[in-house]
């Protein structure tokens, strides 16, 4: 059998130019199908690089193109009466959603005005409440603060602003007219 | 207990002459730059995502240029930065 062996790793092993040739002992007394190292060369493994680094910059270039002009493209949202903002008690918060399924927050001053914004975090949208005692926006999961008034970051990871929901008086009706989404910098 | 194949006058590997390990050499740079490049740009891609979400707009020109830049030296190494003798034969 030893005579034969040569002859067998020979015909087990590729002849491929890009297969390394068995040097080791282990590479002849295990003789597994080398043919599948040759399936990727190093001329298939630097197109693909190539193709991958082109589809990166594509990604890239086109999610910012589509970020920015949705960003520039304005909505126009219908008006929304807010149940119950009337009767709502200064130094208190009252739950609603506009637009559609979006969860936002009315929060009514102790001197009386208004003021609403998205309910999520913008750190990983959690639900913001209000707590009285602070008179301010509060994460509970990562411990952010808005302000209530502007929805400014007042402290923690939330890196801008909550939704800012413009309202309107109609009549001695509160309505939501329009949501804004801020970016740090505002 | 002594195995055959033990036994066995392995093929020889023939010796490389300088240019063709010269080749290899070029190769491996060119793959090792290319990975590096790919992972700057993913990581610039990240870097987009995370500013569009956060409505930093401003820095997403920044991105998508370093991108281009990182793109256009990965064309340059594929096309151009090749091994001595490789254009004309156009062997890996």
């Amino acid at each position: 059998m030893s005579s034969d062996l040569p002859n067998v790793i020979k015909d087990v092993l590729s002849d491929e130019q890009d297969v390394r040739s068995a040097t080791a002992a282990y590479q002849a007394e295990f003789p597994y199908e080398r043919d599948e190292e040759a399936q990727v060369t190093r001329r298939e493994f630097c197109n693909f690089l190539v193709l991958t680094s082109t589809a990166l910059f594509v990604g890239a270039a086109g999610f910012s193109a589509k970020a920015a002009i949705d960003a520039r493209s304005e909505h126009t949202l219908p008006p929304m009466p807010i149940d119950g903002a009337a009767e709502l008690q200064p130094g208190s918060a009252l739950n609603f959603h506009y637009p559609g399924d979006e969860t936002a927050i009315l929060v009514r001053a102790k001197d009386g005005s208004y003021s609403a914004f998205g309910q999520k975090c913008t750190h990983l949208s959690c639900p913001v409440h209000y707590a009285q005692e602070h008179d301010r926006l509060e994460c509970p999961c990562h411990e952010g603060g808005f302000d209530a008034r502007t929805g400014a970051v007042l402290y923690g990871p939330p890196p801008r602003p909550l939704d800012k929901i413009d309202i309107e008086t109609r009549n001695g009706q509160i309505y939501a007219v329009s949501r804004e989404v801020r970016g740090s910098e505002v | 207990m002594k195995f055959e194949t033990t036994e066995l006058k392995y093929k020889r590997v023939p010796a490389k002459a300088p240019l063709q390990r010269g080749r290899a050499a070029v190769w491996q740079a060119r793959l090792v730059l290319l990975v590096m490049i790919n992972l700057a740009q993913l990581w610039i891609l990240s870097a987009a995502v995370d500013a569009a979400l956060g409505h930093e707009f401003r820095h997403l020109l920044p991105l998508v240029v370093a991108s281009g830049v990182c793109w256009l030296i990965s064309l340059s190494i594929f096309f151009w930065w090749k091994p001595v003798g490789s254009r004309q034969s156009g062997s890996a």
